[in-house]
Formats: structure tokens, C-alpha cells, sequence
């Protein structure tokens, strides 16, 4: 069982960095020149290069995925040589970097070429002063003259490489457009704790960290999702199993064809059709889910009520079928045969015999067809405005949001991928075959 | 020659019965044939409407929001567009045909395209893994884990985003999104194909793994697929649906079933059929090609015993 | 034999069928699987019902239990279970009966058992549900019952699930269960043929003293008149759905009177008897689908006695004395002594080389080793901490096939023997040794190996439902070899093809059928087309009539003596049955648990000195011969894994001659027995000495009297 079950947990985090990494490999490929889609079609290509400079897009793909995943903060403070911290601003909610320079949080800016040092306050404020610290001497090879480099944090929450002497011009993005400014540093590498370590980067859409917005959607999505699960479950595996025992008979024809026509109807159509009826004719639960307080769902769970019921109705046909099929082999098989010619009750050689062997294949499947679970997701929240994780990644893809999908889309397969973990583990519990082996 | 001609002959009957043969296969059962019906309705409509359609679909030519009629027979939508020539043309870039920018339109509608797309990749990623097994096998389904982890949905957003909207894209979201299932499917029958003696026989004669897989496998794997991949068109016509209801599916000119629904949703105040005729149209279609597979796999497995 | 029967019959008979006619519902009609059987059991009497597949055995025991599916029914007749009918009974009733008073053990005990229940709760609940009674207390039967059929540690197999079982003691589980109500009935379908010889035997044993201990009615179902001659002392033989001979078993053998029944009988190698002093003759034609049998009597079209009346008129069951009951017009007439073989059967070529050969080996192996790696399943196997382990499938195997000959191995599953021929083929990678081929050392796998080599090489497989590909025809199957090693040109194929189908004797018309067209005889008859497609030199069978009814088997293994003559190939031969073996081969090497036992001429191999282990697999086999006296020898415990296979002698765990060793044998477990030469290349490996294993009695003996 170890084994499986080791097995099964290894597989399922390369699954995770394979994910990871077509994901991100992906959109990179696809976001082709992010510098183009911030600044627009009429930017020179002198400030799409100073952004792109200023990203941090200069570094390959491989290290900046790095960053994406794991972070560069641990990397980058051996160049700064203070530990760096990341800080949350109170009144912003979002995430500030500093250096810890013996005990005293710091950033630095470059000034008419003087080396400014930002000295963070208890209450969040900074005092301005000229900065200690002395310009470090490397040889330039290329040139062969030495310069005096400095490495620190700016205001922007990146790590930069100022050269004495050397500001570079850079393009400013402001709320106004573009501004050329001196003092620019000659490389930035835009410090983040990684994906794994909870900072998803910033929206390109509201410019806020994608994670502050995310967090309640996730919230309000896992509620959705689980509501959905909890009333399909029980229901399609009862249904399945009556369909099943009765094969051939009127009640198995019934729950069949209903639940095929259930299967076959998408989401949307199931969901306009509730809306139709529910909302509009009997007017009995509310059409849209408008989240009135952010907690809505647990205030007012009448809007999750449609919503529920159209997630519902597509899975439902689904593993009906499964069940169905799955009891309907079983009972066909022979130790089924040596039950009844034991001559047991029937309510016995169904219950005792039949029902958990017939259980272990329709429950690995519903747990590795979560991710059909939120795939429908996407839709529902969309056709009912319920402000869930589905509906965040669908707008996110429609605006091109990649640190926004990047996160979103990895959270989905998170969850996939450890129901169907959770569904190697209940197989395991189901199935003593792979327990003692 | 004569007796040239004659194998050939015979080898033209020998294909002729097994055709034949799977025609019984197909009329012995009451529900393939429902279902069967169901899918040749939409096809013929789809045809018929490259020749003719009632009304321009995309002309704005009749009052808004009419209920079916002498003129409308389905009525009009809430531009004023005649529904039952749209839904005739919509079937079209479903079933009949896929615009490829630069190329043209070719024959073969987006779902038949994506799903051959991910029989193929399916079944040689499954052959393989399944035959050769170990390492290859371990990789493999590695790889279709990974792959099958993506919510569908949430992969087509992903592709959707960085490849942007077009024929193409939707067929490629189709074959990646299909492909794990078909591998899988086909794995499973290569484990249990490989077992026998008539691979073995092969084997020992020396026979190239690709000639195993392709020439001795295969043939005997192939209806299970081919049924899969029916029901599998049902599930890309939904996602069809589901991308154009979403506003990113198929691109315009053409009427997309989806994208009616979506359009009709907004009006539903005012015009509440809108809604339910391209809803039917999907679910009708889908509901077809479930029950032809299903009454085929029926025949099959009976035809087996 | 004959005196406890005929007290028996006062009693009133434990189940009397009459007339009973089972039919199933098909598409466009329905089927009679089953037509017209009548017989009875008493108490304590077992009866035996044999046929070839398809005559509807299992049909009838299903209709006993009433189990036929929602298409089958009792059509005519009447099945009487201690007096009450049992044919349209409700449902609960039926359940009453069912597991109480009526039991049942059919052929694979691994599917017979829940695989995710503890084998103790299915075998109580037979006592709970049907007799109430406690839950210790069923326990403790429970653990009774298991002791009874001689199981080691039955408490703790309570608590096991079937998987961790092996197939024996599963079998003793299932059979175990089936009577822990004292039935007065039990119906067991083919219990044994799953088994091997030795577990056979032993189980066997089992079913015969419990029979005379509990005074239980027993229902054997079999296609072994080998087995069923043991266990019973009536038999019902059926064909084609009716039941057309019922006698005694010793008459049955001795003077049997339906035509079908007879050829059964000479369809079957005795054991003991080979190609060179004997003739197999098979029955011509095949058993007929249930909704194809011909009118008048159903066998006609395959008997040799057929006359006018025969085509027209169906045949009654008729009393023709001494308790026989025969279907058949001309019972009293007919002579088996006196038959001639038709034209149309296929009998064995003249001429067979009996004489060893001097020619240098074709095949000649030396020390072969063939090893599997294997996965571990704990945590520290999965790091790779704990050492590799191997499954030693083949260890040190050395042997020599001389062209023109015919060697067999023999040996229980699990032996090694198909992994041997496996990896001389090259389907396997031996993992030290050496195999030569005509000189040339192949002991490379099959990718490094030269067509030249692969086309003198090819095999003839077990399964005649596998062998074929389902895709492609006869004729394109055997072609492919042709083409693929040019053996003839291209425009040639389909003649070379279609005279190699007549070399099988089948007709051209065969070459456009798919396999799904052909019988089980005409799949294998194919088979080995398509392996003789290369003229191969070298052509290894593996099991290749195991798996098929014994008239048909019977045309196969005359079809291979004629191949061998004709194209004077050269065989390696594996089967399980000692019987064929013995008959087939020139040579035979005894295999136990990947290691050679024991190796020379067949009728050495058959007789005293004998290796202790090839002892018990003889006196093991279920013979037909009743004229004859079988030593009883059984082997005891499981045998060993072949992972951790036990050390020097590997059948030490086992042997039941060990002990006439000083110290009990500890050189045995200590150290590899020596290849002691017997004379006239018979070798057995056995550390006993030369004198004591002369001076075994023969497994076989003439009966007195």
C-alpha cells in the first residue's frame, strides 16, 4: 500500500511542476511582447525595451519561471547582502520589500546621482537620508576600468544594480503615460516570494496583487463547489445503484434516459433554463447572485440555490451512468453468482456483497472528474455573476491577466489533483487488494 | 491475371460483408438507430443549408423578437434575424467545415477535426504506452496526468488567451483536452491485446514495434475507439457551445449555437424561445451521438459474447 | 463397486431429474441447451456428468439451483430435490434451499470469492442467514470446516482476503463453505480444472472422503473422464445437450456402449502408451451449436455406425441391462473391439523414427539461468534500499535437442517450462548460460537475433482463441511469415498458402475466413500453419492442446506427428498433462519450480528409478485405465515462491522420500543434489542414492483379479 500510495503522491507533484511549467511556458509563448500590451501599439521601442528592462523580462524564460514558482528573494539578498522582508502595508493591504540593514528596514532610490536611503518608520513611513553605505568596486571587464556598483531595493519592490555615474535614462510608467527620468538602474529583477510561497505577482488588469483578490473567490468557489458535490454524490450514487440492480427493467430505462439527457444538456443551457423557470416565471430563488456583502453565501445562501442545481444536474447524469454500469458488472460477476447460490437474502448479497466492490470504480472516477466539476464552475459563475474563482479566471483570460490566470489556472489543478489523490486514498481504503500487497 | 482479378474481387466482397456486417451491427439495435437519426438530421440540415438556407442568417430583415410564424418558422431573434437559418447555418462549422486563415475552408467540421486530432495523439501516445510499457509507459502517462489535471474548461481559457480565438485554436484545444482520455482508452486494450498469442507470434517473427502496435493491435482496438470518439464529438460540440456562450469560441461571421444562447440569454425578458431552440439543437445533437455509441457499444459487446 | 450401488437404490433418491428440458431466449427465438435428461443420485453417492464443451453440463447444474439468468428457463420436466419439485419455486424458497441443503463449487475459485471481503464473513454468514446461529459459535464451525479439508492455521485464514490465498487453498475455502450446512446435495462445475496434477489430487481426495463421511449426494460435472472415474461411481455422458450414455464407471470404461462415448474413450491417450505402439483417433466433425443440431439422433453426423433410421428417427434412453442406459438405435450391435477407423479421420504416419539419433544437437542449451526482477512494495523497495530481488524462473537448465526429435517438458504451473521455451525463442532475456542453435549461440533476445535465425525458429501457442489475430484472414496470417522472411516469391504466396492449408486439411475456401469463423481445432490447426509458414527447423509447442475438447486434441496431435514426418521438424513440446506427453515425445525432462528434476527417454521417464517428485506427479494423474492400480503419493503444502526459493534441493519443502535419507535429509536442504546417471542418458538430480531410487515400486500396477 505504501508503495501506491507513494507512488501516487510523487506522481501527483511532477504532475504540479509539469502543470507549472506548460502554463507558464505557455502564456509566455503566447503573451508574445507583454511590453506592447501595457504601453499599446503607439509606444516607441525605447520604452517597450526601458519596461521590458524594468520587468525584469531581460533574464531568460527558465530563471524568471524560477521566480514565478519559488521566488528570487533568497537569491537576490547574497547580491544586496542584507536579508530581505517583505512587509504588508497597512493601508494598501499590499506587499512591500525591504532590506534589513542591521535592524533598521530600508530601501534605497538614486537621486542626481546620490544614493538616497529610505528608513522605515513603526507607522509605515520612511525618512529620507543620504545613504551610508559605500558603492562596492568590480572590475569592469569589458571596459577594464572599475566601477562602483550598488545593489539595493527600490521604491517599485525590486532589486536593482545602480553604477556610480552611470543612471541610466528610463521610461517611467505613470498614471499620465510615459516619463523619462534619469537615475535609472542598470538591471531590476522584480523581487516576489513565488507562487509556492503565496505571492501570485501583480494583476496586470487592477495592478494589485492577484492573490488579494483571489482569496475570497477561491472561498466563495470551494463553498459552490462543495455544496454541489455534497448534494450530487449521494444522490447519483443511489440512483446509479437502483438503475444498476434493475438493469433491463422500466427503472433502469427511466434514470438511464433521464440522466443522458442530463449529461448531454451543457451548463449554460441548464442554467438559462433554471433561470427561466426559477427566477423568472416562479420567481422562487433570485436569478443573479449579487454578492451584496462579501460574506453573501453565508448570509443569503438562497443565491447559491440555482447556481447548485445547475452544477448539479450535469454531474448527476454523469456518474448515475458510472454507478450504473460499474453495480451492473458486478452484479454480473461470480462471486455475485456464489452469493445468491449461498442462498442469501437479496437486500444482503446487494448490500454486503455488491455495493463496495461496485463503489471503488465510481469513486476514483468522481473524484478525478472534479476538474469537470470546475470546468462547469467557469460557466455557472458566469451565467449567475457569483464572483467565484471560475468567473475570475474567465475574465482574466478574456483580458489577458497572465499572472492572474497563471495563478488561478494552477489553483484549479491544485484542487484537481488532490481530490484524485484523495481518491487514490479512498480506493486504497476500498480495495484490500491493493492494501495487503 | 484471371486469378489476379479474382482475389481482388474477392477481397472487394470480403470488405463488402464486413461492411454489411457492421450495418446489422448498426440496424440490430433500436437505440443506435435513434441516435443515428438524430445526428444524419443534423448533418442533412447542415448541407442543405450550404446550398440554402430560408433567410439570410446574419441579415437583420425581419421585426424583433417574433414568435414562430408562417414567414419565421422558428421565429426571429432580437436583431431581427430569421433563427432557423442560422441554427441550419451553425451546424456547419461544427460538422462540415473549418476555416483556416491563410488556407481557406476545408471540409470537416471543428468538432471532427479536434476529435480525429485526439484520436490520433490519443491512440499512438496509448499504443505505445500500453506495448512497450516500463519507462515509456511511466513517461507517458506521466505526461497525460499533467494534461488531464486542467480543468477543460480552463484549459481552453488558458490556450484561448495565449493563441488567441480562430478555427484552429478551438481544434487544437479539442485534441489536447481529448487526447489523455483517448490514451488512456487505448492503453487499456494494447494491456490486454499484448497478452495475446497472436502478438507473440509476431514478436518472435521479428516484427518492428510500430508494425505490432499499428498492423496487429490496432485493428482490434479500433471500434472501442471509434465509438469513443462519437461520444466524444458529443463532448466537443458542448464545449463548442459552452466557448461560444462564453464569447470566445468560434469566430464570427458564421452563427454559433453557443453564442445564440448567450445572445438570447440577454433578452430572455422579452423573447424567451430565442433561448430554447439553439439549446435544443446542442443537447438534441450531443443527445444523438451518446445514444448511437451507446446502442453500438451495446451491439458490440453482444456481438463479442 | 456395484453392491453399494444397488442397496443405495432403495433409498429414496436426494435429486431425480425427469425429462427435464432447459431452454434460453435469444434474439428471434430460443434455444434448447438442454433437452430431455433424466437420472438420479442417492444419498451418498456421487454421480459424474461428462461431455465436451458445449453439451450443456453447466446448463444442467445451473437448472438444479434454479440460476439460469432472466433468459433461461426449465422448459419441460422436473427436477425432484428430496421429494419437492424444484422447478417454478418462488424465490424464497429457492433461497431456503440454496446454501442450506443444496451447494454448489464451480471452476475458478479466485472469481468465486468477494475480493473485499474477509473470507471469514462470507463464510459465516451461510450459517447466520440460513440457521440463526450465533456469531462465535459459526467461528468455530467455521474453523472446524477448514481444519476438516485440511487447511494449516484456519483461524488466521478467517481473517485473510481471497487475493492472499493460493489457488489450492482457495478451492478448499470455496469447497469448505459449500459444506458447512451439510448439504444433502452438493453440484461441483469442473472444481479442479483450474488446479494443477498434484493440488488436484489432493483435492480429489478430499471431495471422495467427505462424500462417505457426511453421506452427502454429489453432482460432478467434468470434461476429465479421468477425474470423474475417481471421485464417482456413475456417470452421465452427455452430448449435444442430451444425455445419451448413463452407467456405472467401471462400465463406462470397460465396454462402453454409445458410439460417442467410445470415441471419447479413443480419442484419449492411456498413460503409458506412445506414438510408436499406438493410435489416437479422433472424432470427425464438431459438437453442433444448440439451435443447429441435425434431426433423427444428434450424433449421427458424426458416427460411424450411422444408418437410414439414425437421420430420421431420435433415439430414446433405453434401459439396455446391467444398469446401463444408452441413447442409441443400435446399442446392443455395436462392438467397439471390432471398429476400423474411417477414411476421413486423420490418423498418425507410418514410419516415425524410434531409433536415438547420432546427429549433432540442433538446439543444445547449457546452464541457462533466466531471472525477473521485482518490485518491491515497502518503503525502503521503493528507495532502492533492500537488495534487488529476482524471481528465479529458470535455473540452470541444460538440455539438447537432437533434429527430428521430439522433447517434452513436463511440470505443474509455476515450474519454469514457459519461460524456458520463452526465452530460447528469445521472448525472454536470459540472464546467464548459453543456448546454441545449430551451432550458433542465440542467446541474445530476439532484437539481435538474425531473420535467418527467426525463421528457423517458430512456436505453436496454447490458446486457440488467442493464437489468431480476429482482424485478418487465415490466409493472410499464414502469409505474412512468408512474405516478411521471402521464403517464396511474392506472386507464389497465395498457392504456398493455400497448400500448406491443405497440409492442415483444410480446403482453399478457408483462406478468406476470419477467425471468428473457425472452431477451436481449426484455430489451432491454423496456429501451426502459420508457425510451419517458414519451414521452420525447430517448432516449440506450448501446451498447444490443453486448451481444446479431447477429440479434437487427439487430430491436433496427429496433425503435429504428420508435420514432424513430412517436414522432419524438430519439436520442443510443453504440456501439463503427463498422458500427452508421454505419448508425444521421444525425449521428456521434469521440471519443478525452475530446475530440471529429472530428464531421458520417455519410457524411462515413466517407469522406476524416478525422480521422488516426477513419483508424485504420476501417481497424481487422474487415469481412465480401470484395469490398473495407481500408487497413492500426495505432495503436501503450497509450493514455494521462486523468489526465495529454498535452498540446495528445491523440491526439499515437498519431497515425501526425503526421510529415507540419513538425518532426515539435511544434505537435501543443504546442498544441490548431483545429476546421477542412471544408464542410456537418463539423468535424475537427487541426492538419494542410486539403489534406493531403483528400487521404488512402479506408480502402476497391473490390478489383481
Amino acid at each position: 500500500m505504501a508503495r501506491f500510495l507513494i507512488r501516487s503522491l510523487v506522481s501527483t507533484i511532477i504532475t504540479m511542476l509539469l502543470v507549472s511549467l506548460a502554463l507558464f511556458f505557455l502564456l509566455e509563448a503566447g503573451s508574445r511582447d507583454v511590453t506592447v500590451r501595457i504601453l499599446g501599439v503607439f509606444s516607441t521601442p525605447e520604452q517597450r525595451a526601458s519596461l521590458s528592462l524594468q520587468l525584469g523580462l531581460d533574464q531568460p524564460a527558465i530563471v524568471r519561471y524560477g521566480n514565478w514558482l519559488i521566488g528570487n528573494d533568497w537569491r537576490v539578498q547574497r547580491k544586496i547582502g542584507y536579508p530581505l522582508e517583505a512587509i504588508k502595508n497597512e493601508k494598501t493591504e499590499e506587499r512591500e520589500w525591504w532590506a534589513n540593514v542591521n535592524g533598521q528596514l530600508t530601501r534605497w532610490k538614486l537621486e542626481e546621482g546620490v544614493l538616497i536611503a529610505l528608513l522605515r518608520q513603526s507607522d509605515g513611513s520612511a525618512i529620507e537620508q543620504q545613504a551610508e553605505t559605500s558603492w562596492k568596486t568590480i572590475d569592469d571587464q569589458e571596459n577594464g576600468a572599475n566601477k562602483q556598483v550598488f545593489w539595493g531595493v527600490d521604491t517599485k519592490n525590486n532589486a536593482v544594480k545602480w553604477v556610480k555615474g552611470e543612471g541610466k535614462e528610463i521610461y517611467i510608467l505613470t498614471k499620465a503615460g510615459m516619463r523619462k527620468e534619469g537615475d535609472g538602474a542598470q538591471q531590476y529583477i522584480p523581487l516576489t516570494k513565488g507562487l509556492l510561497r503565496g505571492d501570485a505577482g501583480l494583476s496586470l488588469q487592477t495592478g494589485r496583487p492577484v492573490m488579494v483578490t483571489l482569496l475570497p473567490r477561491i472561498r466563495n468557489t470551494v463553498v459552490l463547489a462543495g455544496v454541489a458535490f455534497l448534494v450530487v454524490v449521494p444522490i447519483a450514487l443511489l440512483l446509479g445503484i437502483l438503475a444498476g440492480v434493475n438493469e433491463g427493467r422500466f427503472l433502469d430505462r427511466f434514470i438511464s434516459i433521464t440522466s443522458l439527457g442530463l449529461t448531454a444538456t451543457p451548463e449554460f443551457v441548464t442554467g438559462v433554463f433554471l433561470i427561466l423557470i426559477f427566477g423568472i416565471w416562479l420567481k422562487w430563488f433570485p436569478a443573479v447572485s449579487v454578492f451584496l456583502r462579501p460574506d453573501a453565501i453565508f448570509s443569503d445562501p438562497k443565491i447559491m440555490v440555482l447556481p447548485v442545481l445547475t452544477l448539479t444536474a450535469v454531474e448527476l447524469g454523469y456518474i448515475v451512468r458510472m454507478t450504473r454500469t460499474s453495480m451492473v458488472t458486478v452484479m454480473q460477476s461470480t462471486y455475485i453468482r456464489t452469493a445468491i447460490i449461498k442462498g442469501l437474502p437479496y437486500r444482503r448479497v446487494v448490500f454486503r456483497h455488491a455495493l463496495r466492490n461496485a463503489l471503488m470504480a465510481p469513486i476514483t472516477v468522481i473524484m478525478l472528474h472534479v476538474n469537470w466539476l470546475i470546468g462547469g464552475v467557469v460557466v455557472v459563475e458566469t451565467i449567475f455573476g457569483f464572483p467565484g474563482l471560475g468567473k475570475y479566471i474567465y475574465e482574466s483570460a478574456i483580458f489577458g491577466d497572465f499572472n492572474a490566470i497563471e495563478a488561478a489556472a494552477m489553483i484549479t489543478v491544485l484542487i484537481a489533483v488532490v481530490t484524485r489523490l484523495v481518491g487514490d486514498f479512498a480506493y486504497t481504503l476500498l480495495n484490500p487488494r491493493i492494501r495487503y500487497s | 491475371m484471371e486469378s489476379q482479378q479474382n482475389i481482388k474481387k474477392k477481397n472487394y466482397s470480403l470488405r463488402l460483408e464486413r461492411i454489411s456486417q457492421s450495418l446489422r451491427l448498426i440496424f440490430s439495435s433500436k437505440i443506435a438507430i435513434i441516435g443515428l437519426s438524430m445526428f444524419v438530421f443534423w448533418v442533412v440540415l447542415g448541407i442543405v443549408s450550404i446550398f440554402w438556407t430560408p433567410y439570410e442568417p446574419n441579415a437583420t430583415q425581419f421585426a424583433q423578437n417574433l414568435t414562430p410564424n408562417a414567414t419565421n418558422w422558428l421565429g426571429t431573434d432580437h436583431l431581427g434575424r430569421d433563427i432557423l437559418s442560422r441554427l441550419m447555418t451553425g451546424t456547419q462549422v461544427i460538422l462540415l467545415k473549418t476555416r483556416l486563415p491563410g488556407i481557406g475552408v476545408i471540409p470537416g467540421g471543428v468538432a471532427l477535426w479536434g476529435v480525429f486530432g485526439s484520436l490520433l495523439l490519443g491512440t499512438v501516445l496509448g499504443l505505445n504506452a500500453g506495448y512497450r510499457g516500463g519507462w515509456t509507459d511511466q513517461v507517458i502517462m506521466q505526461f497525460l496526468d499533467a494534461l488531464i489535471a486542467f480543468p477543460v474548461i480552463v484549459l481552453y481559457l488558458v490556450v484561448i488567451s495565449a493563441l488567441g480565438r480562430g478555427d484552429l485554436v478551438v481544434i487544437l484545444a479539442i485534441t489536447v483536452t481529448g487526447a489523455p482520455g483517448v490514451a488512456r482508452l487505448a492503453r487499456s486494450l494494447a494491456l490486454d491485446i499484448r497478452t495475446r498469442d497472436y502478438i507473440r507470434a509476431a514478436e518472435t517473427r521479428g516484427e518492428s514495434p510500430w508494425y505490432i502496435m499499428f498492423k496487429e493491435i490496432l485493428p482490434n482496438v479500433s471500434s472501442p475507439l471509434l465509438v469513443d470518439g462519437m461520444l466524444r464529438v458529443g463532448y466537443a460540440i458542448f464545449a463548442i457551445g459552452t466557448l461560444g456562450f462564453l464569447g470566445i469560441g468560434l469566430p464570427p461571421p458564421d452563427p454559433d449555437w453557443g453564442n445564440m444562447v448567450n445572445e438570447a440569454r440577454r433578452n430572455i425578458f422579452s423573447n424567451q424561445l430565442a433561448v430554447i431552440w439553439p439549446a435544443l439543437s446542442i443537447s438534441t445533437l450531443v443527445i444523438g451521438l451518446n445514444l448511437f455509441a451507446d446502442g453500438l457499444n451495446e451491439e458490440i459487446n453482444r456481438f463479442q459474447k | 463397486m456395484t453392491n453399494p450401488t444397488k442397496t443405495l437404490r432403495k433409498n429414496p433418491p436426494v435429486l431425480k431429474l425427469e425429462n427435464v428440458s432447459v431452454a434460453y431466449k435469444v434474439r428471434g427465438g430460443e434455444v434448447e441447451a438442454v433437452q430431455d435428461v433424466s437420472f438420479e443420485i442417492g444419498r451418498g453417492e456421487a454421480i459424474g456428468i461428462v461431455g465436451e464443451s458445449g453439451c450443456g453440463k453447466s446448463t444442467l447444474a445451473w437448472a438444479v439451483v434454479n440460476f439460469l439468468g432472466r433468459n433461461g428457463y426449465v422448459k419441460r420436466g422436473s427436477i425432484h430435490f428430496q421429494g419437492q419439485n424444484l422447478v417454478n419455486q418462488g424465490r424464497e424458497s429457492l433461497q431456503r434451499l440454496r446454501g442450506d441443503k443444496i451447494a454448489m463449487v464451480y471452476q475458478d475459485p479466485m472469481k468465486a470469492l468477494n475480493p473485499s471481503m474477509k473470507i471469514g464473513e462470507q463464510m459465516k454468514e451461510v450459517l447466520t442467514v440460513h440457521q440463526k446461529m450465533e456469531e462465535a459459535e459459526a467461528i468455530e464451525r467455521c474453523v472446524k470446516m477448514l481444519q476438516r479439508v485440511y487447511m494449516p492455521d484456519p483461524m488466521n485464514v478467517l481473517k485473510r482476503y481471497s487475493h492472499q490465498l493460493s489457488g489450492g487453498q482457495q478451492q478448499r475455502v470455496v469447497i469448505a463453505m459449500s459444506l458447512l450446512n451439510n448439504p444433502a446435495l452438493l453440484i461441483m462445475d469442473e472444481p479442479t480444472t483450474a488446479l494443477d496434477v498434484t493440488v488436484e489430487a489432493t483435492v480429489l481426495d478430499l471431495i471422495d472422503e467427505l462424500r462417505r463421511e457426511l453421506d452427502t449426494a454429489i453432482m460432478y460435472i467434468s470434461h476429465n473422464l479421468g477425474v470423474v472415474s475417481r471421485v464417482c461411481s456413475r456417470v452421465a455422458v452427455m452430448y449435444a445437450g442430451k444425455l445419451v450414455e448413463w452407467a456405472e464407471v467401471e462400465n463406462i470404461f470397460r465396454s462402453p456402449k454409445h458410439p460417442y462415448t467410445q470415441g471419447l474413450i479413443r480419442a484419449i491417450p492411456k498413460l503409458g502408451e506412445d506414438k510408436l505402439g499406438s493410435q489416437l483417433y479422433p472424432i470427425p466433425g464438431r459438437v453442433p451449436a444448440p439451435n443447429r443440431r441435425p434431426d433423427g439422433c444428434v450424433f449421427h453426423p458424426r458416427c460411424d455406425y450411422v444408418q437410414g433410421i439414425c437421420r430420421d428417427k431420435k433415439p430414446a434412453l433405453r434401459d439396455v441391462g446391467d444398469g446401463i442406459m444408452v441413447r442409441c438405435h443400435f446399442a446392443e450391435l455395436i462392438d467397439p473391439s471390432e471398429w476400423e477407423p474411417p477414411d476421413a479421420v486423420e490418423i498418425k504416419p507410418e514410419g516415425l523414427k524410434s531409433e536415438i539419433g547420432n546427429d549433432a544437437a540442433l538446439l543444445n542449451a547449457v546452464n541457462l539461468k533466466t531471472y525477473y526482477q521485482v518490485q518491491g512494495s515497502s518503503l525502503k523497495d521503493l528507495l532502492g534500499l533492500n537488495p534487488k530481488r529476482y524471481v528465479r524462473a529458470v535455473e540452470d537448465a541444460s538440455l539438447e535437442v537432437v533434429p527430428g526429435r521430439t522433447l517434452g517438458i513436463v511440470g505443474e504451473s509455476g515450474c519454469g517450462k514457459s519461460t524456458l521455451i520463452k526465452t530460447i525463442i528469445g521472448l525472454e532475456q536470459s540472464t546467464a548460460g548459453s543456448i546454441k542453435f545449430k551451432g550458433l549461440d542465440i542467446s541474445s533476445s530476439l532484437a539481435d537475433r538474425s531473420e535467418a535465425v527467426m525463421k528457423e525458429i517458430q512456436m505453436v501457442f496454447q490458446n486457440p482463441d488467442s493464437t489468431m489475430n480476429p482482424a485478418y484472414t487465415v490466409g493472410q496470417q499464414i502469409a505474412r511469415p512468408m512474405i516478411k522472411f521471402g521464403v517464396v516469391p511474392k506472386n507464389e504466396v497465395r498457392q504456398a498458402v493455400i497448400n500448406l492449408l491443405g497440409n492442415m486439411r483444410m480446403g482453399e475456401n478457408y483462406y478468406d475466413r476470419l477467425p471468428n469463423q473457425l472452431s477451436g481445432g481449426e484455430k489451432q490447426r491454423v496456429g501451426i500453419a502459420r508457425a510451419l509458414a517458414t519451414y521452420p527447423d525447430l517448432v516449440l509447442c506450448d501446451e498447444p492442446v490443453s486448451a481444446l475438447d479431447v477429440s479434437v486434441q487427439a487430430a491436433i496431435l496427429n496433425l503435429l506427428l504428420k508435420v514432424q514426418r513430412k517436414y522432419g521438424t524438430t519439436m520442443l513440446f510443453i504440456a501439463h498433462d503427463l498422458s500427452v506427453v508421454r505419448y508425444f515425445c521421444d525425449e521428456i525432462i521434469v521440471m519443478y519450480l525452475g530446475q530440471m528434476m529429472e530428464k531421458g527417454q520417455a519410457e524411462q521417464i515413466y517407469a522406476p528409478p524416478y525422480h521422488p517428485y516426477t513419483e508424485a506427479l504420476l501417481s497424481a494423474v487422474p487415469v481412465i485405465d480401470p484395469g490398473s492400480h495407481q500408487k497413492r503419493i500426495r505432495l503436501e503444502g503450497n509450493v514455494p515462491s521462486a523468489i526465495n526459493p529454498p535452498s540446495g534441493c528445491r523440491f526439499h519443502t515437498r519431497c515425501p522420500r526425503r526421510k529415507l535419507l540419513p538425518n532426515g535429509g539435511k544434505i537435501c536442504e543443504e546442498q544441490l543434489p548431483p545429476w546421477q546417471d542412471m544408464g542410456d542418458g537418463h539423468q535424475i538430480f537427487c541426492h538419494l542414492p542410486e539403489e534406493t531410487l531403483c528400487a521404488f515400486e512402479p506408480v502402476f500396477t497391473v490390478k489383481e483379479g
